[in-house]
């Protein structure tokens, strides 16, 4: 019950303000479409660099939550998920909307997210430390599988090839060789005095997720989406809470099964939501109004993607394997604030680490509460035009970037790196890959030197890399993940 | 009708050979750097290169004989005016200066990304985004230079 020792740094008034600035923030931006909540994150990082440590992840911690939850919104009213998360939200959401139920479908996202999200926080809470004293057994080698696993799950399952999802991955990687090798101080592929220091990882982030979305905004500017935004209609808050408290079925299968995912590392929350929403389909007794306005369907798609932010932490924090796309950059946002996931997290940086998670429940309760404000005035979020906030999302990308080195080379890092991720993502490669290559492209290659020293000592590196339980089922499952990947890659193109 | 759909297997087929000769390119590139990593003389260094130069030269090669799905098509005529502009502003941002500059770059963009029916009156547009560049702008200088203390850039005219 450690946790329970750290509330008092979360009921600071500073802290206090920065989660409900965080939580309206994320909100307004998970609800417009184009932004995702892994895009908002990254944004958000440049801001928290000049915060203590703690103060910089309550923030990003708040993001995280409310921009998972808002991206409902645009799901209900537009028939447009504000992220991958809120696919599921969309089957049901809009067809309530379009029976002038706005608004209650919007109470039940909010109160079943709730829900959700605070069940993930405990599973967070009472999972992490033991999970952390098990990563004390990994020593050089385990460490290089670990960054290797987490490169080629994430790989594996954000991407529908593959073979592109490996190769974005190793791109990454490549990129975060460029500078010093991290054991000799010797520098490589640094052409030109830009690259003297090598990628930074919140440079990579901020290019690879914002400029694709920016560049997107203006090729679709005048393609006609066809958007029509519902009515918001009317409910009463304590019909909405009885309601969703009655459907405990749902609320249960939410919020179990997108904790499940969440622990699983890179599954992330459109995953979650579309199982959890499958089950429960599955489960009920007369599944024929599921598609038509269900309201079941969107409490359990909604517990479903809240619940899987507290558990996406677990791996992060313990092995530095990201449980979500977002996730991959909150470990930027750990690093720069010098926080290395591992088995002393929970002692040299106890408080930092507890107090996020702490925040974390609090941030819970503040998006409920700014949550169903928002949703009776939720409509004029959907009126922002496409061209202002691609010049403000390219502006702040270009502010963000600089303000982190005061370098103009990043910013030109930034926008190149952006700029080839779009044209990239245009044949089948995707961002995620590459941004966790950039972050743990340095851990894999100190452990690979690392080990491959003590292996060449001790007569043989192969062998030294793959003799041991640890290393055995961690190669076990990076074959296993992949085996998987084309296997259900094969499958889609059949069906 | 024939003859369309002709055309169109043509610039499929050409689409398809130009993704294969591109992932070959790339093969033939990271094969070189792999065999660069033996050559050049502190071999230590570039040992981590050498094992991911080699595994893509692999992977591209299986690429080569994947049935993948075509490339997203790109429309170039709505893009380009903007990725131009954007191109401008970064390469000019240290010239002109940041503020000014992202003030030129914001009011560029919503002037020329305007769809007609926003409105018939051409000054009341024009007038509009010009306040909202410059509010934007002033939120800008207020988070950065203010809050966050970071001094960009002037460029020639402060």
């Amino acid at each position: 019950m450690e946790f329970l020792n750290y509330f008092d740094n979360v009921f600071t008034v500073y802290h206090l303000a920065l989660l409900v600035g965080g939580t309206f923030a994320g909100i307004v931006l998970g609800a417009l479409p184009g932004l995702s909540p892994t895009m908002s994150v990254a944004l958000l990082i440049p801001f928290t660099f000049h915060m203590k440590p703690e103060s910089g992840l309550i923030l990003l911690g708040a993001m995280y939550t409310a921009t998972v939850a808002g991206g409902a919104i645009s799901a209900i009213l537009v028939n447009v998920p504000g992220a991958p998360a809120n696919i599921a939200t969309a089957m049901d959401g809009h067809q309530m909307a379009k029976k002038g139920k706005a608004r209650e479908a919007l109470h039940y996202c909010f109160i079943s997210s709730f829900v959700g999200g605070i069940f993930g926080v405990f599973i967070l809470i009472f999972f992490t430390p033991p999970l952390a004293v098990l990563s004390l057994k990994f020593m050089s080698t385990e460490l290089f599988w670990v960054s290797i696993l987490g490169i080629t799950i994430i790989a594996t399952l954000d991407s529908k090839s593959v073979i592109k999802g490996l190769l974005s991955g190793l791109f990454g990687l490549m990129l975060a060789t460029i500078g010093d090798n991290p054991i000799l101080g010797v520098e490589r592929f640094v052409f030109t005095d830009h690259l003297a220091g090598g990628i930074n990882i919140v440079v990579g982030l901020i290019g690879l997720f914002a400029m694709p979305q920016v560049l997107n905004l203006l090729e679709n500017y005048y393609s006609d989406k066809n958007q029509v935004l519902e009515a918001i209609g009317d409910s009463t808050l304590s019909q909405s809470f009885k309601f969703v408290f009655s459907k405990f079925k749902a609320l249960s299968i939410g919020s179990v099964i997108g904790s499940v995912i969440g622990i699983i590392p890179g599954a992330g929350g459109q995953i979650a939501g579309l199982v959890a929403y499958d089950q429960t389909k599955k489960i009920s007794k007369d599944h024929s109004n599921y598609g038509k306005g269900e309201p079941e369907g969107i409490i359990a798609a909604e517990s479903a993607n809240n619940s899987m932010v507290g558990p996406s932490l677990i791996p992060l924090l313990t092995l530095s394997i990201p449980g979500s796309p977002t996730a991959a950059v909150l470990l930027g946002g750990l690093l720069i604030h010098g926080i290395f996931p591992g088995h002393d997290i929970f002692t040299t940086n106890k408080e930092v680490v507890w107090t996020f998670i702490d925040s974390l429940i609090i941030a819970q309760i503040f998006m409920l509460i700014i949550g169903l404000f928002l949703s009776k005035h939720s409509a004029w979020i959907m009126k922002v035009p496409d061209n202002y906030m691609a010049g403000g999302i390219l502006l702040l990308a270009v502010f963000g970037t600089y303000s982190i080195q005061n370098n103009y080379s990043d910013v030109l890092i930034m926008f190149s790196l952006g700029t080839l991720m779009y044209f990239g993502s245009k044949a089948g490669f995707s961002p995620v890959p590459v941004v966790l290559g950039i972050i743990l492209g340095p851990m894999a290659e100190r452990n690979f030197l690392i080990g491959n020293m003590i292996g060449n000592a001790k007569g043989n590196a192969f062998l030294h890399f793959t003799s041991g339980t640890i290393n055995i089922t961690l190669i076990s499952i990076c074959i296993i993940s992949i085996a998987y990947g084309v296997y259900s890659s094969r499958k889609a193109r059949n069906s | 009708m024939a003859f369309i759909h002709l055309v169109k297997q043509e610039i499929v087929n050409n689409m398809n050979t130009q993704i294969k000769i591109s992932t070959l390119i790339i093969t033939a590139v990271s094969a070189l750097l792999f065999y660069a990593s033996f050559v050049i003389g502190d071999s230590e260094n570039y040992l981590f290169p050498r094992l991911i130069a080699g595994t893509i030269a692999a992977l591209t090669l299986l690429l080569y004989f994947e049935k993948g799905d075509p490339d997203k098509s790109t429309n170039f005529k709505d893009l380009f005016p903007g990725l131009a502009i954007a191109i401008a502003y970064i390469l000019l941002l240290k010239i002109i200066g940041f503020y000014l500059g992202s003030m030129i770059l914001f009011f560029a963009l919503v002037m020329i990304y305007s769809k007609s029916k926003e409105s018939t009156d051409f000054w009341r547009v024009l007038l509009i985004k010009l306040g909202v560049t410059i509010v934007f702008t002033l939120t800008l200088y207020g988070l950065f230079t203010l809050i966050l203390n970071v001094r960009m850039p002037g460029g020639l005219f402060y």
